[in-house]
């Protein structure tokens, strides 16, 4: 029983991170209706970003954390301008969108490669390793900050939905985009705010995901399982990639405690088809019948 | 009277808690011109998604040809013989005029995939009966010089017209038509008027049709339903749809008579 | 640069053309974006290795059947064709991009279980494949695949095909079922992976789950869109110039995929259409884009002639106009 409290507690903190991770997803598909893919290029530079600012630059852990997701707000601004704008202004069809995600992403993980090299970089020792014991359960301090953090930024990003103005901009171009325009919404800035909502997330994710694990290129193929989790959850739904996150979360650290470690990554995959095939709309998405 | 070639019987359709279409029921003449009149958001289009299979059936019975076809595939509803144009044309877009035909004679062609990888015999004399069948077809409906235009680059008028040939080449027993003079000024409408009743002599088929310009539904429609908040208003001729003093009140009290 | 050096790029461009190839009907000709093609490469090219590895004879070494390579062509393509079959029927009715994911989730999991499968070496690979890819074994299948696409393409099935990818709904309302044509296309797609993977694997003489990945999957999808949507011709300038090129210019090699992800961008927002956009590098289709222009001109000379007569008539009409 503690065994499995503790398998609770380790997963609940690795499903926040993928649930900062998981919300970009479904923020730009609730608007845009495409999977943005260059979203784990964004996690993985935030990573970057944070690295150096602590090695680099010898700068306080809170400094970094700011610079690391003001720059992947900035990034995935940028990328959205760059890449996206040129075909939504074309109202160019949704697979391009993907491609365009596709190509941008795999921009985003070779110019690390290129540049900053293949290896795999460990970040400085923050916090204290000696986990805090409660009880039975001994729970690591990053993990602990992890989880507090992660859902002190998702609480404050459905306030910002639920109470802003433009919050409530964005809820509805989730509804209607072209409705939206039609009432003098300024969808191009609500698309731009989305965009940067997501990147700062991102990179608050990639920091902790670069300290808990380690900093290298293809983390972003690694955030491909908080993809998963905004399926599972329901592309689209902001509660849905939270619950969804969580949940795989949990269900990837049962796996890897009870089962063996090696089926962990093979699990969310298995996870994703299941999904597809009996409710690809997710937990939290509706069904919706395509109009002719 | 001669048969039917299509009755509904009380027809409905839900988009959640809405009734699109509510109980409606009506008959389409072998070898007539229907219309299906009614203001915007009536319920027209639906009715035509539900008979060609797009949306599901909620409730209710669609039967061509004494066989029942509610909730059949759209395009095992097309084999039998009943197809349909789109009030947005749809038409294979980066293709020519004359490839946007012969895709769609393709029923006329039994071969398999390995003959036509092979090149076997059938594959060469059912692909020059398909070839000649779709200029046949662009021959008689004044496409034929503009073959090898992409589909997209033709004026707006001429697709309409391609893709009421688009579907004359599945051969249909009854061709459902979505506002086919939309976009059109009086003299296109016009020549489009007589385009259908030539369709339907040549082609031997029933047609129904839906349509805003009233001149052309009052002046080839033998048989008109009328619909109003998805439900049916009234039906018969021309003439006894006009005097109904239902329709008068639903054109004349929600939008004005502007219609006619 | 010795003949071995650019013997050895033109068959890992002749390989990557016969996957490309099997993507350019599903991509180009049916409109279906494959994440996992990859997936289809590593069946084949296990499944080949399977039948044609000797028997092992050493406790260390992963023994197969020992038989000839044609069997394990024939029985990888065939492998790689029948998951599909399965992949297809769960996931080809899925709307919108949930298609492209579903590909990605199987091409991730196909990895991930080689990984895990101990008899195929897992993760550290299966070394001891026999080099039996030839530069003729190459071209031969390079030959075939080309002329096989080439002919189902311009069949009544091939045009079903470009329908489904034009106007899905059309296509339906035109007889044309839809999901047997998407399947047929996914099918013939993983087949050419599957064989493509077997070469590839009896290219290297060596195979690991992780040669087969999503970058992998991306970069055949990548060589489909450059080469243009519907082009069969483009695809294989695309594998011939996107395989050789970065090859050749060993140097840049980590730039590679840096200039592709650009190229990428570049193509989606610039032209969307390729480097072929839909044309035909052959006589029939040389003829087809001639007679297009012929008609475009023919057209445009016709509208300004009406214009013409329109513009007079309206000045005849107008009492006084400006004559």
């Amino acid at each position: 029983m503690s065994q499995f409290l503790q398998q609770l507690v380790n997963g609940l903190s690795i499903g926040s991170v993928y649930a900062l991770m998981a919300v970009g997803y479904s923020l730009v598909y609730s608007i845009m209706n495409f999977s943005n893919f260059a979203h784990g290029g964004v996690i993985m530079l935030g990573a970057y970003f944070g690295f150096f600012s602590l090695t680099s630059l010898k700068l306080p852990f809170a400094a970094a954390f700011l610079i690391a997701s003001v720059g992947t707000a900035l990034l995935a601004v940028l990328i959205e301008r760059v890449a996206y704008k040129p075909l939504r202004d074309r109202r160019a069809p949704f697979l391009y969108f993907i491609i365009s995600a596709m190509g941008a992403s795999i921009l985003l993980e070779n110019i690390v490669i290129a540049t900053i090299g293949p290896t795999f970089r460990t970040y400085p020792e923050i916090f204290a390793r000696e986990p805090i014991s409660l009880g039975t359960l001994s729970i690591g301090r990053l993990d602990l900050i992890m989880f507090f953090v992660s859902a002190f930024c998702l609480a404050g990003l459905i306030l910002f939905i639920e109470k802003t103005r433009i919050g409530k901009a964005i809820q509805a171009a989730a509804y209607n985009m072209k409705a939206c325009a039609l009432m003098g919404v300024n969808t191009d800035r609500v698309v731009l705010i989305v965009f940067a909502l997501g990147g700062f997330l991102a990179g608050v994710a990639g920091v902790f995901f670069g300290m808990k694990y380690t900093v290298y290129p293809q983390i972003g193929n690694i955030t491909t399982k908080s993809f998963i989790a905004a399926v599972f959850g329901g592309l689209g739904s902001l509660p849905g990639a939270v619950i969804g996150s969580v949940l795989l979360g949990i269900i990837e650290t049962l796996v890897a405690g009870y089962l063996s470690s090696q089926f962990r990554d093979l699990i969310a995959f298995v996870i994703l088809i299941g999904v597809l095939i009996f409710r690809p709309t997710g937990i939290m998405g509706k069904s919706t019948e395509d109009k002719a | 009277m001669s048969a039917n070639v299509l009755e509904v019987k009380g027809l409905t359709k839900r988009f959640g808690g809405l009734a699109a279409v509510n109980d409606v029921s009506f008959d389409v003449r072998e070898g007539g011109i229907s219309g299906l009149i009614g203001p915007n958001g009536a319920g027209k289009t639906t009715i035509f998604n539900l008979i060609t299979g797009v949306y599901k059936v909620t409730a209710g019975e669609v039967s061509f040809q004494g066989r029942r076809i509610e909730n059949v595939e759209p395009y095992k509803i097309a084999d039998l013989g009943v197809t349909r144009t789109f009030q947005n044309i749809r038409l294979f877009k980066n293709l020519s005029v004359f490839d946007n035909v012969l895709t769609a004679c393709h029923l006329s062609a039994k071969y398999s995939i390995p003959e036509a990888i092979l090149r076997l015999p059938r594959f060469r004399r059912e692909e020059k009966v398909l070839a000649e069948k779709a200029t046949f077809l662009l021959e008689i409906m004044g496409l034929q010089d503009r073959r090898d235009i992409q589909a997209n680059n033709l004026p707006y008028g001429l697709q309409r017209r391609l893709e009421i040939v688009r579907a004359l080449a599945l051969d249909p027993k009854l061709l459902l038509l979505d506002e086919p003079a939309a976009g059109m000024n009086p003299d296109e409408t016009e020549q489009l008027m007589r385009l259908i009743s030539e369709i339907r002599e040549r082609f031997k088929l029933s047609v129904l049709l839906i349509e805003h310009h009233m001149d052309l539904v009052m002046g080839i429609c033998e048989h008109i339903v009328v619909l109003n908040f998805g439900q049916k208003l009234s039906e018969g001729s021309a003439d006894a749809v006009s005097s109904d003093p239902k329709v008068m009140e639903a054109y004349l009290g929600s939008s004005g008579g502007n219609k006619c | 640069m010795d003949w071995t050096y650019i013997q050895g790029i033109l068959m890992l461009a002749g390989i990557n053309l016969i996957a490309v190839l099997g993507l350019c009907l599903l991509t180009g000709f049916t409109g279906l974006f494959s994440f996992g093609h990859a997936g289809f490469m590593a069946i084949g090219a296990y499944i080949g290795a399977l039948m044609t590895v000797p028997p092992a004879t050493t406790a260390g070494n992963i023994g197969g059947f020992g038989l000839p390579f044609v069997v394990g062509i024939v029985a990888g393509g065939a492998a790689a064709g029948l998951v599909s079959w399965l992949l297809g029927r769960i996931t080809l009715n899925l709307k919108g991009d949930y298609f492209c994911i579903a590909t990605l989730g199987f091409g991730e999991a196909i990895r991930l279980i080689l990984n895990n499968v101990k008899t195929f070496g897992g993760a550290r690979g299966w070394p001891g494949v026999p080099q039996y890819s030839t530069v003729w074994a190459v071209l031969v299948v390079d030959i075939v695949a080309v002329l096989f696409l080439a002919n189902l393409v311009r069949s009544r099935h091939g045009r079903n095909m470009i329908a489904v990818r034009e106007e899905e709904l059309a296509a339906q309302i035109a007889g044309i079922d839809v999901f047997k044509y998407k399947m047929i296309a996914l099918i013939v797609s993983a087949v050419y992976a599957g064989v493509a993977g077997v070469l590839f694997g009896h290219y290297m003489t060596f195979i690991q789950p992780k040669m087969f990945s999503m970058t992998k999957s991306t970069e055949l999808t990548i060589i489909v869109i450059f080469g243009g949507l519907g082009s069969i011709s483009g695809s294989v300038l695309g594998a011939l110039v996107l395989t050789a090129l970065p090859e050749l210019l060993r140097a840049f090699d980590i730039w590679r995929l840096v200039f592709y992800g650009a190229a990428v961008i570049l193509i989606m927002i610039s032209r969307p259409k390729g480097l072929m956009g839909g044309m035909e590098l052959s006589p029939a289709g040389l003829r087809k884009v001639a007679a297009a222009r012929r008609a475009r001109l023919a057209f445009k000379t016709e509208a300004l002639r009406e214009d013409a007569a329109e513009g007079l008539r309206a000045e005849e009409a107008a009492p006084g106009g400006k004559a």
